[in-house]
């Protein structure tokens, strides 16, 4: 999973940014770290714009990833709980699918 | 401080028209705006609309509604924010007249939802998330982004989904009093509880409709009745991912404190406020972001009935977006007509002695946020 942190403060995102929105004045590193984390919150998804309603119903969930300060925003391979501990299966259509661990 | 009045307003019922056509209904509010004003000489007009290009193959709004009034070849434009549209058209107005160039302006907002299906204006609204961004990839939606946020905020206190059920209650109350208001019918807790649901937590009645309706302001420097004390605006982040707060919603808490310092006032001193409920959760969130209760206790306000018409800072007198409708482009654009009437003394629900009126404009996930602060002279 690659992450954006900061050089200066502490602050990482899943997407770059042209200089940190937290400091004003750190540059963004690109940094590899491990796909674990815990469900942050989530939500089941039963009504869907057209290009997803096949899909439904389908839970979105937030992960807070283990080695960054970093969330980042998943479709999950089943239902889940806060606090879930989850890792990346594979990607899809730019789309991060999660799976419980 | 500004040196901004509201000299006017006007505002279409919301509902489902769909044998009126979006310049219909602009000119209907911007019409009765102007007879309540008086008929001034208008310097510009600008219009809050979002989805008019995309679901209505209709743009060059603010010419249109010159030409239609005879209003001579001023200029006009069509403010785009997603939902705050209309409060962003607003600021643009006030703006103009704090620069020295207009004397007058008139304000309008629209949106005409209810022609086109389901899938269409789900689409239509998409447009207001990052689409380039493995986000919208997952298939986050606009009241799934909400959704994730009350699961959070539960976890996190003792709220429940019946605190946002009170919310949504308080709010369809509010609009059984307000003949303009999309939706009329009384409901239940139980009613409520049991709806379907949309995204989890929220269900049908957590969420906003589709509703096709305009409002409209003439604002001018000359000195009257309803000053606009202060406009403010801010961004946010656009996707969920990079909330550095899940529960804060930074574009609410920055237009909030930056409307009341330049008001010179704080939250306390608010009588009466609209805020932007496109969601009971958003709701919520926007309580503590104001300012009016401490974060992740706006919970406890509303089950003490403090947010109701009846309580000490009423919100969403007006039914809100969950039951006044949300007519994108002209939600923000309806708060105000809600406020003035509070502070003329005429509004459905009316607060006793309102003075100060506070009004809170959302667009996006937390993209835009306007906050005006509005008093009575």
């Amino acid at each position: 999973m690659k992450v954006y942190q900061c050089d200066q403060c502490e602050y990482a995102s899943v997407s770059n940014k042209y200089r940190c929105p937290s400091c004003g004045t750190g540059k963004l590193q690109e940094r590899d770290v491990s796909s674990r984390g815990s469900v942050y919150s989530y939500t089941d998804i039963h009504i869907a714009p057209a290009e997803f309603a096949h899909l439904a119903p389908y839970t979105v969930a937030l992960i807070q990833l283990e080695e960054s300060k970093a969330k980042v925003t998943v479709r999950m391979d089943g239902n889940v709980q806060i606090g879930d501990m989850t890792e990346l299966d594979h990607v899809e259509d730019g789309a991060y699918i999660y799976r419980k661990c | 401080m500004t040196n901004v009045y509201i000299e006017g307003i006007g505002m279409t019922k919301f509902g489902k028209f769909i044998d009126k056509s979006m310049k219909q209904l602009l000119v209907e509010a911007s019409i009765e705006a102007l007879e309540d004003a008086g008929n001034p000489k208008v310097d510009a007009v600008f219009v809050g609309n979002f989805m008019g290009g995309s679901i209505g193959n209709q743009e060059i709004l603010g010419a249109l509604v010159a030409n239609e009034l005879g209003l001579g070849y001023i200029p006009t434009a069509k403010v785009e924010g997603a939902c705050a549209s209309g409060g962003i058209a607003l600021r643009q107005g006030i703006m103009g007249i704090l620069s020295g160039e207009y004397d007058t302006v008139l304000i309008a907002g629209v949106e005409k939802m209810k022609h086109a299906s389901t899938a269409d204006v789900t689409q239509a609204i998409n447009a207001a998330m990052d689409n380039d961004s493995n986000e919208k990839q997952a298939g986050l939606t606009f009241p799934g982004f909400f959704g994730v946020l009350a699961n959070r905020y539960f976890y996190e206190t003792g709220a429940t989904k019946e605190h946002l059920a009170m919310i949504a209650l308080k709010n369809r109350e509010n609009a059984l009093n307000n003949s303009l208001a999309q939706f009329q019918k009384p409901t239940t807790m139980e009613e409520i509880m049991a709806a379907r649901i949309i995204t989890s937590p929220l269900g049908l009645f957590d969420c906003s409709p589709t509703t096709d309706g305009a409002a409209a302001l003439v604002i001018t420097r000359k000195k009257g009745a309803i000053h606009i004390r202060s406009s403010a605006q801010s961004s946010g982040p656009t996707q969920m991912q990079d909330a550095d707060d899940l529960l804060s919603l930074p574009a609410v808490r920055e237009s909030g404190r930056l409307a009341y310092e330049k008001a010179g006032v704080g939250p306390e001193d608010i009588d009466v406020v609209e805020i932007h409920d496109c969601f009971s959760m958003t709701e919520m969130l926007a309580i503590e972001e104001l300012g009016f209760f401490n974060k992740r206790e706006g919970w406890l306000a509303v089950e003490q009935g403090r947010t109701k018409a009846t309580g000490d800072k009423p919100v969403n007198t007006s039914g809100g977006l969950l039951s006044r409708g949300h007519p994108i482009g002209a939600t923000g654009v309806a708060q105000m007509y809600q406020l003035v009437q509070q502070l003329r003394g005429t509004a459905p629900n009316q607060v006793e002695n309102a003075r100060l009126a506070l009004a809170q404009n959302l667009g996006g996930t937390g993209s835009y946020s306007t906050v005006h602060i509005l008093e009575r002279l």
